[in-house]
């Protein structure tokens, strides 16, 4: 699930062939690559080596012996610099507070040949009777053993294990308790030593995917909180929550919590079934796209979403989408279909009942891919290669794609909590917002419907099939193109939309939307600017004026169509130049 | 009683500290096991010197569980006390009944801590909010309910 460094390699002569300007690949990284700096991630065995490089070269710099060392780095969460620092500003205070007092020179009182243990009180022979490493208080085996049982049976606290002598505090090291325990309490003993390495360590966290043994060491100060796992799982190193690019860490703790209070409420609407808006049957959600087809006879196509006719979103109809705006599907009175929504519209949950579903369909479509990414993988790749005489190698662009579409999902998911928390007041914000997130939302069903449903004929046939070549091209180039779309995206959204000033009308965009957009497959167009009003231009009014203009106050770029402010010397989305031509 | 106690089952360590507590008892504290449950003891503190409990007994309950002494006793005051670390229930706050308690410490350090306790209450460490906030307030008013409340529930020696 971790994009690999080479990709694009092999499909890059497709992409030019294909049209697609690959310019922005040089401006945008993609977020784990650059998220690759500041982080690590570790398995058990890693992080034991880390456990004894830090061993050794505190027992090197200090001059101690191994077991100081451990007693040491555990005190001071194994930070070796903090062990050095405080170790030579203070050894004797730091050997008091960790309890590594001065060893005994020798027996200084000789023991009687049968001395009583001073936990259990019976008379043990000398050989039995064992002290700690720093004080020569005397316990037998028993009582030892015991004793050591309790506090790993406690929990994490047995790693700073004292003498039980109660004002000695003589610091007890691994080596007297490996040698007295019992295997189970041994293994034990180390998982607590291990898992404090991560959970006392504030540079490194355990992922928190269930099951998951992998721990992460981060390096702060370095942009983004993403973490990518070896598990696959993506998450924030900062709310531990999965990861959640554009929105911040408040945001999603807000939601979360909003989420819980409201579950009651959203039940019904995560249901997996709906009815159909033309024959009223119920219809499943099976496939993680939004296009929906009924069942025959019907065979009505509509959207999930927000259950219009499907023939209305996207590119064929010259509109764009806009199953994601709240305020036209108010407006259009879509909602009416069921009796359950009429009763929600009457109260306030009306408008987070929009984000909300919107919300989780996306999760659930992320799972969905997800799931498909694995069996992609596991199966269905070798299949294609049978089926399509194709080097397994040269099917790289099918997973990519894959890829690509959980983290589309992952995002799309989270702009709306974005737009959930996006002030009502500032409505151009707003528009232009719900505008880009409409185009992400269409350039990703695109996607999404290329890699699930075209892919079927390839896997179907007998044999190989003329067009898979050409399907190559266009699946490939969705990817990328939607891959760039989302980058910019989130950078957008990330940036507050500060491109977009609050006087800007959204009337100079609009029109970019229906003239050019019906170009060669599925092509994205990255259009800016307040896409002023849904339910217009859907119906394509309005004529092209892609390249230069886009009104005195804007110029829309030649690159990506994005409508600029008339300041912009580059364009905001791509970065492509403004064409001198324009001003 | 010395008899029944060397015949039991008991680990040596409780039979040791039970006959130490009989024969050479701490001063101002008694400790005897029940005829039924070595385990099980009934205790009295005398109220120290000076301390708003001076001069009458409290009961208490200790006991000792399977585990002892690596985990510590069970100790519970049966009189009603009004004191910021002993709650209505006579459960009492005290670090060596809980995480600071060591196998190398005995019933007698447990009696002779809570003895110390009733002379020396802590109410930055409450185990009654309202006590403690009484204490820290008024203490001179804190000292009087104390006394009173000796005076009505705890025995005379
Ligand atoms: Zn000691
Ligand atoms: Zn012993
Ligand atoms: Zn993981
Ligand atoms: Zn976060
Ligand atoms: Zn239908
Ligand atoms: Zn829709
Ligand atoms: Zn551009």
């Amino acid at each position: 699930m971790i994009p690999s460094d080479e990709d694009g390699d092999e499909i890059g002569d497709d992409e030019s062939d294909y049209g697609f300007d690959d310019q922005s690949a040089d401006i945008f990284q993609p977020s784990s690559k650059c998220s690759q700096i500041n982080f690590v991630i570790l398995s058990e065995a890693e992080i034991r080596q880390r456990q004894e490089q830090s061993i050794t070269s505190v027992a090197t710099v200090l001059s101690v012996p191994r077991i100081d060392a451990v007693i040491l780095l555990r005190h001071f969460k194994w930070s070796v610099s903090r062990v050095n620092e405080e170790w030579f500003a203070d050894e004797q205070g730091v050997r008091r507070s960790v309890g590594l007092l001065e060893r005994p020179t020798s027996q200084s009182t000789p023991m009687a040949i049968e001395p009583t243990c001073g936990i259990c009180f019976e008379l043990r022979s000398v050989d039995r009777m064992k002290a700690p490493a720093f004080c020569n208080h005397s316990f037998c085996d028993i009582c030892w053993t015991g004793y050591m049982h309790t506090a790993i049976t406690d929990g994490p606290g047995c790693l700073t294990l004292r003498c039980p002598d109660p004002p000695c505090g003589a610091a007890i090291g691994d080596d007297m308790i490996m040698s007295l325990v019992s295997e189970e309490d041994r293994n034990k003993y180390m998982r607590f030593l291990l898992r404090s390495y991560v959970e006392d360590n504030r540079k490194a966290k355990w992922c928190p995917a269930p099951g998951c043994e992998f721990a992460v060491e981060f390096v702060p100060g370095s942009g983004s909180y993403d973490i990518v796992c070896k598990c696959g799982h993506y998450f924030c190193w900062n709310c531990l929550e999965e990861a959640h690019r554009p929105v911040d860490c408040e945001t999603v703790a807000k939601w979360i919590l909003k989420n819980s209070a409201e579950s009651e409420n959203m039940n019904w609407i995560l249901a997996n079934s709906k009815p159909c808006p033309k024959c009223k049957r119920p219809i499943e959600k099976n496939l993680g796209c939004m296009h929906i087809t009924c069942t025959p006879p019907c065979k009505f196509e509509f959207c999930w979403l927000c259950l219009g006719p499907w023939s209305e979103h996207g590119e064929r109809t010259g509109g764009f989408y806009a199953c994601n705006r709240y305020e036209a599907a108010k407006q259009e009175g879509v909602y009416d279909e069921a009796e359950r929504r009429r009763e929600m519209a009457k109260n306030s949950l009306e408008r987070y009942t929009h984000y909300y579903e919107r919300w989780a369909t996306n999760e659930s479509s992320k799972t969905k891919a997800i799931s498909d990414l694995q069996q992609m993988q596991t199966v269905q790749i070798e299949k294609l290669s049978d089926k399509q005489c194709q080097p397994v190698s040269q099917l790289k662009f099918v997973t990519e794609a894959w890829i690509q579409i959980v983290e589309c999902r992952r995002v799309l998911k989270w702009t709306y909590a974005y737009g959930y928390y996006l002030p009502e007041m500032e409505q151009a914000k707003a528009q232009f917002f719900e505008y880009l997130q409409g185009e992400a939302e269409a350039g990703l069903e695109r996607l999404h419907l290329c890699a699930e449903k075209d892919l079927q004929i390839f896997l179907e046939g007998d044999s190989p099939n003329a067009a898979f070549n050409e399907f190559r091209t266009r699946l490939a180039g969705l990817t990328s193109v939607t891959k760039t779309y989302f980058e910019n995206l989130v950078r957008a959204l990330e940036n507050g939309l500060s491109d977009v000033e609050n006087s800007r009308s959204g009337k100079g965009a609009s029109s970019k939307a229906s003239g050019s957009s019906k170009g060669k497959s599925g092509k994205i167009r990255i259009l800016g600017g307040g896409g002023g009003g849904g339910a217009g231009s859907r119906n394509g009014n309005g004529g092209s004026s892609r390249g230069g203009g886009g009104g005195d106050d804007h110029w829309s770029c030649d690159n990506c169509t994005f409508v600029n402010v008339n300041g912009a010397t580059a364009c905001s989305v791509c970065n492509r130049v403004r064409p001198t031509a324009a001003f | 009683m010395a008899g029944a106690i060397a015949n039991s089952n008991l680990p040596r360590r409780i039979i040791k500290e039970t006959q130490r507590l009989l024969t050479e008892p701490a001063e101002g504290i008694s400790a005897s096991p029940a005829e039924d449950n070595l385990r099980y003891f009934s205790v009295m503190i005398l109220g120290p010197a000076q301390s708003p409990y001076e001069g009458k007994i409290s009961l208490l309950e200790l006991f000792l569980p399977e585990e002892y002494p690596m985990a510590a006793p069970k100790v519970r005051f049966l009189t009603k006390i009004y004191h910021p670390n002993i709650d209505k229930l006579g459960r009492i706050c005290l670090d060596i009944l809980k995480d600071k308690w060591s196998p190398a410490l005995q019933i007698r350090t447990v009696l002779l801590s809570i003895q110390a306790l009733l002379s020396a209450p802590n109410p930055e460490d409450p185990l009654d909010e309202n006590i403690a906030k009484h204490w820290k307030t008024d203490q001179g008013g804190a000292i009087a309910t104390a006394r009173e409340w000796t005076q009505l529930y705890a025995t005379s020696n």
